[in-house]
């Protein structure tokens, strides 16, 4: 016992952290054993590509959380920057040119933040605040709506991926697409791993860690000590603004355009992964890994939420902030001790140390039978979501038939199109005549409907020519479709040309040709059963 | 003017008041739109109610200067509170889901007689506001009881808070079309009725804070409260009382906000005016450390803003690039406040004391 607890005081300040990682992991793990498509490793690498900008921001909000101060500006920094290299793109600037621009317009902003903090004393709340309206609001002067990036090098940054080396025999193995990253991330590890470096091996980093905490105290005897902390706290902050364009450009990669509404309250989910990641907001104490692991819950929570499908997703902003609160109390719990533990003990009898270790033993079996309820009630919850989506939760067994649909070609139609799944696992074949008649059957019920031959013509146009359907850009993206989703087999004749492109619904790797394509089908189709 | 009064109150007193920058503040704006808008200054009498510009700042302002007077005590006990622009949304949402119960089906329905209401007037503010004050108290508990950071323990609920506002709203706009709910935010009894609203609760906190010992002690709270924990005065309690207040000010704001949009809209009620409150806070020369605090100069710094902001919409500026304005006010703020340029207007006046600049 003593051992034990002997243990857990040494490596206190590593509670946070290793509950944070332990959260994350446990919560995949529940996740991958109910729903079958979190088993993928596609969807495990998602979560670092679809938060790589989060991940970027994160660090940077670490360094200014650890001095004491917080920087409420990245979200309009993040925004600035998608329109403004979306704008610069768009007139035909370099884009290297565009990219070194942007990272020096958030260093600027930072260090302008920066200095107003450090020179004229205002509280960081209050420039930060000044500093993220001035930059949505400066979105609007450059442009009003989304700007569209079409750039080639932003669209290869974007769209590159990087095959993870080791797990591609595994995955094609069993049938999967290679798992792959994209290049945002490997820029967030690179910038993760300089950061970690800056934060334990420098002297710059050193004092950061001086100057933060204890209410402002621990800047006054660091600047007694004759840190340099004017210096460090500018530094810091214009650290931040880099890294906010760093996100920002990372954003715009992902999204392809540029607009001043993007990532609203984003400044929000960046401080919870920061606190999540085990730093104080009060500063001084933390990891600039942890924000990792932060930014690993936020993103595990996002994709729990969408796969248990019947939670909307505003749970994800309750569940974030009940996590924050938790890792928050802890936090605090942590810190009252620390700060009265050494004179207890120090005054205490062996009688009077019994009790406190009783104490603290009942606190720890309370906190820990606290945990198990927590677990059981959202393992129930989470087991009767999965049983509610569907009976089985077994996905449905999608078989597309590709003979079926090149006979219906073969008898004069211009279009076929399979889907399968879906909750209630259908599989509907429609066939679109150039004539403007359109069956549909599922079956056992056939329909048909008549639209005219000149939409008809319209569709098979624009697929071809402006989704460029019968180009590279549109590929097979076939995976395992979650309970909601559906697959999609549309086989297109057009011009003396043919093909068929597998697709599923609800992936990120479902090629934009594609997806648009779909949405221009689908209005079209009859309804083969109309809804009671 | 200053030579003339020079005479009856000094310059030093002029300037160290805490109204001074907020009107003069003001005062400079309302010049800017003299000379450039026409018809700023125009108020026209309508069926007896008086309708114009000026009118508009009070009316548009009267949310903002709701939440700025439980801002103004946050502030002043050294917290801050940034929750209340999600509190407003969700007493918009539990006020609208009390009168227009058809989104809990899921149905987009939409309620198109006004004189249909589920609940009574009454039940729907009251339960509105006791939610309110339920959010604010959990605030207080936090920041009081287990000693959370005011801008930590508060940034939870403004995380979660617009998540539970969508959760009673199921996630759809709910539309309000019950008449008389309609007149607390556009209602006019010869002036807009929120202003009423603004100035009893306005009256209602100066007679509190002013006229008992609760506004002594929240500023004691505020300057040191270690030394007024040791003076008697129940810390915990007074911060708990403020933050309960905040919520219940921000409860009215939402009432009054969604009445003018007549609809709640959990996603966009109350969204970043917590950043405005604060500021208007600010500008009426409430230091943010906490301390002395002025209800008024806290009201005229709303004014301030919203001010700001119709002048800006009159010259032409679009509504989201107004942000960019409003942070150019707000640098300018911090620039007039800053200790440089206060010793410098010191120094204007007394010329021949130079042993006043520190």
């Amino acid at each position: 016992m003593k051992r034990i607890s002997a243990f857990f005081a040494r490596y206190q300040q590593f509670i946070p952290l290793a509950s944070t990682a332990l959260l994350a992991l446990v919560a995949y793990g529940i996740g991958a054993y109910f729903f079958i498509g979190m088993r993928n490793p596609q969807v495990f690498f998602n979560l670092f590509r679809n938060t790589s900008y989060l991940l970027i921001s994160g660090v940077g909000m670490t360094f200014v959380i650890l001095t004491g101060g917080i920087d409420l500006s990245v979200s309009g920094v993040v925004a600035l920057t998608t329109v403004a290299s979306a704008v610069l793109l768009r007139d035909g600037t370099n884009p290297w040119l565009v990219i070194a621009l942007m990272l020096l317009m958030g260093m600027t902003i930072g260090a302008v933040m920066g200095s107003f903090i450090v020179k004229l004393k205002v509280q960081p709340f209050i420039a930060t605040l000044a500093g993220m309206w001035f930059a949505r609001g400066m979105c609007f002067f450059i442009s009003d709506d989304a700007v569209q990036i079409s750039d080639r090098t932003f669209q290869i940054l974007g769209k590159t991926k990087l095959l993870i080396p080791g797990l591609m025999e595994l995955a094609v193995g069993q049938g999967n697409p290679a798992p792959y990253v994209s290049i945002p991330v490997a820029v967030a590890f690179l910038l993760l791993l300089v950061a970690i470096y800056i934060a334990h091996y420098t002297r710059f980093g050193r004092t950061v860690y001086a100057i933060g905490g204890n209410e402002g105290r621990n800047e006054q005897s660091a600047r007694l000590m004759g840190l340099p902390v004017d210096r460090t706290k500018f530094l810091v902050y214009t650290f931040n603004g880099f890294c906010s364009a760093l996100a920002g450009l990372s954003f715009a990669l992902f999204v392809e355009s540029g607009h001043g509404l993007y990532a609203p309250g984003f400044e929000l989910d960046v401080i919870a992964s920061v606190v999540m990641g085990g730093t104080m907001l009060t500063g001084g104490t933390g990891y600039v890994f942890g924000t990792f692991f932060g930014v690993l819950v936020l993103a595990v929570t996002q994709v729990l939420i969408q796969f248990i499908g019947s939670l909307s997703s505003w749970w994800t902003k309750i569940v974030i902030g009940a996590l924050t609160l938790t890792f928050i109390g802890v936090q605090t719990v942590l810190a009252n001790r620390k700060g009265r533990r050494p004179a207890a003990e120090l005054v205490a009898g062996p009688a009077a140390k019994r009790r406190i270790l009783r104490q603290r033993l009942a606190w720890g079996a309370g906190a820990l039978l606290l945990v198990a309820l927590i677990a059981g009630v959202s393992i129930a919850r989470v087991r009767s979501a999965a049983s509610a989506a569907a009976v089985d939760t077994a996905p449905c067994a999608v078989q597309f038939r590709e003979a079926e649909l090149e006979s219906l070609i073969q008898g004069g139609a211009v279009m076929a199109y399979q889907r399968v799944a879906g909750p209630q696992c259908v599989d509907e074949i429609y066939a679109v005549y150039p004539d403007g008649k359109i069956t549909g059957t599922d079956g056992v019920n056939q329909v048909e409907k008549q639209a005219t031959p000149a939409s008809v013509d319209e569709l098979l146009t624009a697929i071809s020519e402006e989704h460029g359907w019968f180009t590279n850009e549109v590929y097979d993206s076939y995976l395992t479709p979650c309970k909601q989703c559906f697959a999609h087999y549309i086989l297109i004749s057009h011009n003396g040309q043919e093909k068929g492109v597998t697709g599923t619904d609800g992936t990120t790797a479902m090629p934009p040709g594609y997806a648009f394509a779909l949405a221009e089908i689908r209005p079209l189709l009859p309804e083969i059963k109309p809804a009671p | 003017m200053n030579k003339n009064t020079k005479s009856l109150i000094t310059w030093k007193e002029i300037s160290e008041s805490r109204l001074f920058f907020p009107l003069v503040a003001l005062s400079l704006i309302l010049l800017f739109d003299f000379i450039f808008i026409p018809g700023f200054f125009n108020i026209e009498n309508r069926d007896g109610n008086l309708h114009g510009s000026l009118i508009d700042i009070f009316r548009n302002g009267s949310t903002v200067m709701l939440l700025a007077i439980g801002m103004t005590l946050v502030i002043a006990t050294g917290g801050v509170d940034l929750s209340v622009g999600a509190v407003m949304a969700i007493a918009a949402s539990v006020a609208g889901i009390l009168m227009n119960p058809s989104a809990l089906k899921n149905e987009v329905f939409f309620v198109t007689d006004p004189n249909y209401t589920f609940q009574p007037l009454w039940v729907v503010i009251i339960s509105a506001l006791l939610v309110a004050i339920l959010c604010g108290f959990w605030n207080g508990v936090l920041v009081a009881y287990m000693r959370i950071q005011p801008m930590v323990a508060t940034l939870i609920l403004m995380i979660s808070g617009r998540g539970i506002a969508q959760l009673i709203t199921n996630g759809l706009r709910v539309q309000i079309t019950y008449k008389p709910y309609s007149f607390i935010g556009q209602g006019w009894f010869i002036l807009p009725f929120s202003l009423y609203l603004v100035a009893f609760i306005l009256s209602l906190t100066w007679l509190l804070t002013r006229k008992t010992a609760i506004g002594m002690f929240i500023e004691s709270v505020g300057t040191n409260f270690r030394s007024s924990f040791f003076s008697g005065i129940d810390e915990k309690r007074i911060k708990l009382l403020v933050y309960t207040f905040c919520g219940f000010c921000a409860g009215i704001a939402g009432l009054v906000a969604s009445s003018n949009i007549k609809t709640s809209d959990a996603n966009n009620i109350g969204l970043t005016t917590e950043l405005d409150a604060i500021l208007a806070v600010v500008i009426g020369g409430t230091s943010m450390s906490g301390g002395r605090f002025s209800l008024i100069a806290s009201m005229i710094g709303a004014l301030v803003m919203q001010a700001i902001t119709q002048t800006m919409y009159a010259v032409g500026v679009p509504a989201f690039a107004l942000q960019a304005i409003k942070s150019i006010v707000v640098i300018l703020v911090i620039i007039l406040y800053s200790e440089q340029v206060k010793s410098f207007v010191r120094r204007l006046g007394s010329a021949s004391r130079k042993g006043v600049n520190p």
